[in-house]
């Protein structure tokens, strides 16, 4: 048999769900020493391509090879055997137990004393201080887990990955918790894998860092495949355009908005909670969309959430259509016409075991009941299949559950949701995070439809373009305080970052 | 197709459950010597003219009724086909066993209630199906036994055990001249007492002093608890009253055999039962444990509820009954007072006649 | 083709697996002996299962939202102790109390249903305002129950003597019937029973209440979000639940013409069992109005069946036992991910 090019090569592979075509005859072929960069929507089909390759779906159709011989896997421990394993997005370490022993979960060396198998601890830890010097790791082996860094715990994983002898290695968004300094470590380590042969099969949104690292890149949409191409030939728009199908000359929609007078101010609004946001003034316009940015841990969310009501405050003013109020609930947020988005869709938003139709209407249930205290079934209906209609949520009807939904259209279910009890006022925390590019767009031309109806936004936003493309005016927090409010129109990345910098250190 | 596969085993796992348990199924109340009975109960060949009697004790998992229940099973052998079952300690539960007899269309029913007032309502079921019903060890109201002349009680009368565990005291304080340890006349006694509010308790607690007085001797009530007829909370108590009261104590009193025993271990724990350091203790029920500190001598005695005697009764009324008859002496061996009630005796048990009770 | 009519019958069977059980179940006892089949036996055991699914719902709406109400039992007791108590024969020798006059029956009742909610009430202000687990509120609450009732029934002149000689008007609650009498008949009980769950019903899919209490369960920081009063919601459903359990009460009392204050013992035991057998999730928002009935129905065909059939006592806890597990991990899987 003549060596093949590729050391893994899932051809033709083919999985339905009922009712779903999840992957139409997809083929990924990658090569030794390579970063592979597997790119689409999310529901493109890439999660369900790994589980077929981990064994956790059955395909189909289609086959896999390794090195050219055919292979068959039924589980991710198998594949493990294979020397195919994944780094996963979130990390579930052991982490009350230190670092080797989660290397060597369920393969510890054992030496035998007397009849008595016992864990040979030292050997443990030479294998383990060898692994990470081959790597270049810095770690100690004895080092408690949950005291390590989340940049630190993906060391492990791959170290782990390697001791497998892994040929292939999956990785599911490794960047999308790391900071800078530790995005660069990552990419040493990925080098240093690449000399040895070992193929990495890249999982990433952030278009950047895919043509800083990756030497192919597989795109799919709907299940297909698109095609595979070298890296060096594409550019941002290209790999966009190619993912949702379509030439985004245009990320931003046109806005005609036109914010008019004062509708809520803040006065020196300080968290309950030292360390948090204090002293916070600003003014948001009827019609206007006001961007927040900052760096993760500038509070934020914690700011937009205590206007909301969910968090306390010590001091502070806010005044809406320039009367005080006192807002101690989200009932009494929603009550002054205020709505929130969360950061946290599945943890805060959506209810997951209920239907698209509960979920949209849980907010707003006072508006459908009638003398007798009995909900208005038909009303209800009405307003959620317009809504779903309006706001172009993907689900197969208002019975299905939203779990089930794609992370995009359960943002719009949500957001749905708040648009019921015709708010004046809409906190949108991160709302396109998670969201797939198609669904962004959607819910950019939502967010700029609701300002020209008059509704007044403030937007968190971690993505520079995002906030430049949408805000009218751009707040930057640093370290719990406001360092400064810029025109959207002249801001740059440059502006913003200076500002969210500010008072760090 | 592997749910429907493992629906279909539910089933069958159920079903053979049911099956499994057929042989014995009948004769739930068989333990040991009453298991040989069990074929006969539910064969129909064999149940061939014999009548069929639905039978519900109030609580499976009650020392004393085991042996009523055993006993009636017996008592059954070859006479009559019964069906016992547990109503679990509820009630209610006991109510819709009685309804699924009368479904079952059984020819006369023995009931140990759970809750003596609630007779009335299983009587006026009785009555509407017109299948005659035996009471037995928990006695219904008066006036709910008047409803129906088809209603029988079978029982002991609990004050009798009270008064016979004090005619032990005495007949030990009049032979036993030592037995007044301070010489003053006066017994000093300590009372163990059941679970507060129920009637065996109130009622042994109260005759069996009665019974000392009655007799001519003094009493003095040093301490009185209740142990809820357990055997462990019987120690714990009869430490504390020996803390308290110490040697002043003449004499123990206990509600039933379970705690009279916890009350012997911590008198042994302080010193009793050795060179002559002695306090009589006496209970109630004649227990297969409490037989044997009988025999050790460090239990004066007890007091016999003649399980086997009120199940044989409640069994042979019943199957009269069944077959249109009406129960006389000498078709069921005890007499019959006021046309309704059977009140089997009480025994007294000492190290002398402890074969009475094995 | 094939392929598609063996998935469609997985679905229905796993859609409608509480069904096909309580189907199978009635089946394999009816194999075992055909007179099990009949009117009598259906009225009963719909008799039997009417106080327990009255009880039954109660403990759904709690663990809908993600709790689990304890005191059920112990409520029962409490309240058929005060129905009964109220609701004696003013010819009775031994009533609770002696100079009572003659209530109209439906004040007694009342009252009694209004101690259960009382205790909802609480139990639910305990869980929403002290955060306190509902697993630990409601274990309190039916330690405190049951003494409070201890209490009540010990006083003078009762002193913890079974309660007796209901009034008939009460009595006939509990054995009365409409239609002619025998097996064609209806009792009342299953009258209230059904009327209950049709309530029970309506409130679940029609009300504001029922829509936050499955929000609630299905994610309570979503509802707080939202802007639903969860605390309110949570007061009023424990409470709703209470007065579920004291109705219950009150009709075990007329049932059986009597109570004491162990009446109730361990319902809340069967009650949860039920539910989760009838597909309730105990990690809440995930229940219904049928569903609990079924899981009520199931028990109450398995207590009846199986000792109609002659099946050992101890074995039929075994076979309990078996149902609660296999039901459970049968339902589960309409909502495992499929594979």
């Amino acid at each position: 048999m003549v060596q093949s090019a590729y050391l893994l090569e899932m051809n033709n592979i083919s999985k339905e769900f009922p009712g779903v075509k999840a992957l139409d005859n997809v083929t990924l072929k990658v090569r030794p020493g390579t970063v592979h960069a597997l790119m689409g929507e999310n529901g493109a089909g890439k999660s369900t391509l790994m589980k077929c390759l981990f064994g956790i779906y059955k395909p189909d159709g289609g086959e896999i090879k390794l090195n050219g011989k055919r292979v068959t896997l039924n589980s991710s421990k198998e594949a493990l055997l294979h020397g195919i394993s994944m780094i996963h997005q979130e990390l579930h370490p052991v982490p009350f137990r230190n670092v080797m022993e989660n290397i060597w979960l369920g393969r510890f060396p054992v030496k035998k004393i007397g009849p008595f198998p016992f864990v040979d601890e030292k050997k443990m830890a030479s294998d383990t201080k060898k692994l990470f010097a081959d790597l270049g790791m810095d770690l100690d082996p004895y080092e408690i887990v949950r005291n390590l860094s989340v940049s630190k715990v993906q060391s492990i994983e791959i170290a782990k990955a390697v001791s497998y002898q892994s040929k292939v290695i999956v990785m599911d968004e490794p960047t999308s918790s790391l900071t800078g300094n530790e995005v660069e470590q990552l990419f040493t380590i990925i080098h240093e894998l690449k000399s040895r042969g070992v193929a990495i099969i890249y999982i990433s949104h952030k278009m950047e860092e895919i043509l800083r690292i990756s030497d192919d890149v597989t795109i799919m949409r709907d299940g297909k495949l698109i095609g595979t191409w070298r890296a060096a030939e594409l550019t941002t728009d290209l790999i966009i355009s190619k993912m949702v199908g379509r030439d985004l000359t245009q990320r931003y929609p046109q806005r005609s908005n036109t914010p008019g007078d004062v509708l809520l101010k803040v006065e020196g609004l300080t968290s309950a909670f030292a360390n948090s946001f204090r002293n916070v003034s600003f003014e948001l316009r009827k019609g206007e969309i006001l961007g927040v940015g900052g760096l993760v841990g500038a509070q934020r969310t914690e700011l937009i959430e205590a206007l909301f009501g969910l968090r306390s405050i010590s001091a502070g003013k806010v005044y809406l259509h320039g009367k005080e109020v006192r807002i101690r609930s989200p009932r009494e947020a929603k009550n002054h016409k205020m709505a929130l988005l969360t950061e946290e869709r599945r943890v805060t938003g959506i209810i997951p075991v209920l239907p698209v139709l509960e979920n949209t209407v849980i907010a707003n249930l006072a508006k459908y009941e009638n003398r007798f205290f009995l909900l208005d079934e038909r009303k209800r209906r009405e307003d959620v299949s317009q809504s779903i209609e309006k706001l172009r949520v993907k689900t197969p009807s208002m019975k299905a559950l939203i779990k089930n939904l794609s992370g995009g259209n359960q943002q719009k279910v949500l957001l749905a949701r708040w648009l019921l009890t015709e708010p004046d006022i809409l906190l949108l925390d991160e709302p396109t995070r998670g969201v797939d590019v198609g669904a962004k767009y959607e819910i950019y031309t939502i967010i700029a439809d609701l300002a020209k109806q008059g509704k007044s936004i403030i937007m968190i936003s971690s993505e520079m373009p995002e906030l430049l493309g949408m805000s009218d005016r751009i707040m930057v927090m640093s370290n719990g305080q406001l360092s400064g409010v810029i025109d959207g129109a002249e801001a740059t990345e440059e502006e913003i970052m200076r500002l969210a910098t500010m008072h760090l250190g | 197709m592997r749910k429907l596969v493992a629906s279909t085993l539910v089933a069958a796992m159920t079903l053979s459950v049911v099956g499994c348990s057929q042989s014995t199924g009948s004769q739930p109340a068989s333990g040991g010597d009453g298991s040989s009975t069990a074929p006969a109960a539910q064969a129909p060949a064999a149940s061939e003219g014999n009548p069929k009697i639905g039978v519900a004790i109030y609580k499976f998992d009650d020392t004393f009724m085991t042996g009523v229940r055993n006993a009636i099973s017996k008592a059954a052998e070859g006479k009559a086909e019964v069906d016992i079952v547990d109503s679990q300690n509820a009630q209610p539960t006991q109510n819709d066993k009685v309804d699924l007899f009368i479904n079952k269309k059984v020819s006369a029913l023995a009931i140990n209630p759970v809750d003596r007032t609630a007779a009335g309502v299983i009587i006026d079921k009785a009555k509407q199906a017109n299948i005659p019903i035996v009471f037995f060890n928990r006695e219904p109201m008066p006036e709910d036994m008047q409803k129906w002349d088809k209603v029988y009680y079978v029982g002991a009368k609990a004050e009798e055990s009270g008064t016979i565990s004090g005619q032990l005291l005495v007949d030990f304080w009049n032979s036993h001249p030592e037995a007044d340890k301070n010489k003053d006349g006066v017994m000093q006694y300590v009372m163990l007492k059941g679970e507060p509010g129920h009637q065996d308790a109130e009622l042994r607690t109260k005759f069996s002093v009665k019974a000392i007085e009655d007799a001519g001797i003094k009493v003095e009530k040093v301490a009185e608890d209740t142990a809820m007829w357990d055997r462990v909370k019987g120690q714990e108590k009869m430490a504390a009253f020996l803390a308290a009261a110490g040697d002043k104590i003449e004499a123990v009193l206990a509600n039933n055999d379970d705690m009279a025993l916890g009350a012997i271990e911590a008198l042994k724990a302080a010193g009793y039962f050795t060179n002559g350091k002695y306090i009589p203790v006496v209970g109630v029920d004649a227990t297969a444990p409490a037989l044997k500190e009988l025999e050790a001598g460090t239990l004066l005695g007890t007091v016999l509820n003649d399980a086997n005697s009120q199940g044989r009764a409640t069994l042979n009324i019943a199957t009269a009954l069944a077959k249109g008859e009406t129960p006389s002496k000498e078709m069921i061996g005890f007499d019959i007072t006021d046309g309704k009630y059977v009140w089997v005796p009480y025994k007294k048990i000492t190290k002398e006649n402890i074969n009475d009770a094995k | 083709m094939n392929a598609i009519t063996q998935k469609k019958i997985q679905s229905f069977v796993t859609q409608n697996a509480i069904y096909i059980v309580l189907v199978v179940l009635i089946a394999g006892i009816a194999i075992y002996d055909t007179n099990f089949l009949s009117i009598t036996t259906l009225r009963d055991i719909l008799l039997q299962s009417s106080t327990r699914a009255i009880i039954a719902l109660g403990a759904a709406f709690v663990l809908i939202t993600g709790g689990t109400d304890l005191s059920a039992g112990r409520v029962v007791g409490l309240t058929a102790v005060i129905s009964a108590s109220l609701l004696q024969d003013p010819n009775y020798p031994r009533r609770f109390f002696p100079d009572l006059p003659d209530l109209p029956l439906l004040v007694p009742i009342l009252i009694a249903i209004a101690a259960g909610l009382l205790v909802g009430l609480i139990n639910g202000i305990i869980v929403s305002r002290f955060s306190v687990p509902p697993f630990i509120a409601t274990l309190g609450m039916m330690v405190i129950v049951y003494g409070v009732n201890s209490i009540y029934f010990d006083m003078e002149p009762n002193q913890s003597q079974p309660i007796g000689g209901l009034r008939q008007d009460f009595g006939q609650l509990g054995t009365g019937f409409i239609g002619p009498s025998g097996p064609y008949s209806i009792p009342y009980i299953v009258i209230i029973a059904i009327v209950v769950s049709i309530l029970v019903w309506v409130v679940f899919n029609k009300t504001r209440l029922g829509k936050n209490m499955y929000a609630i369960g299905g994610n309570i920081q979503a509802a707080t979000v939202s802007g639903i009063n969860v605390g309110l919601n949570l007061i009023i459903i424990y409470a709703i639940a209470g007065g579920l359990y004291g109705l219950g009460g009150v009709l075990e009392a007329a049932r059986t013409g009597g109570a004491t204050n162990n009446y109730g013992n361990m319902y809340e035991l069967d009650a949860i069992a039920a539910c989760v057998v009838g597909g309730v999730s105990t990690s809440g928002g995930i229940g219904t109005v049928p569903g609990v009935l079924a899981g009520v129905l199931i028990f109450g065909v398995i207590n009846y069946g199986l000792t109609f059939i002659g099946v050992n006592p101890y074995w039929q806890l075994i076979i309990k036992g078996l149902i609660i597990v296999a039901a459970v991990a049968f339902d589960i899987r309409k909502y495992l991910a499929k594979k």
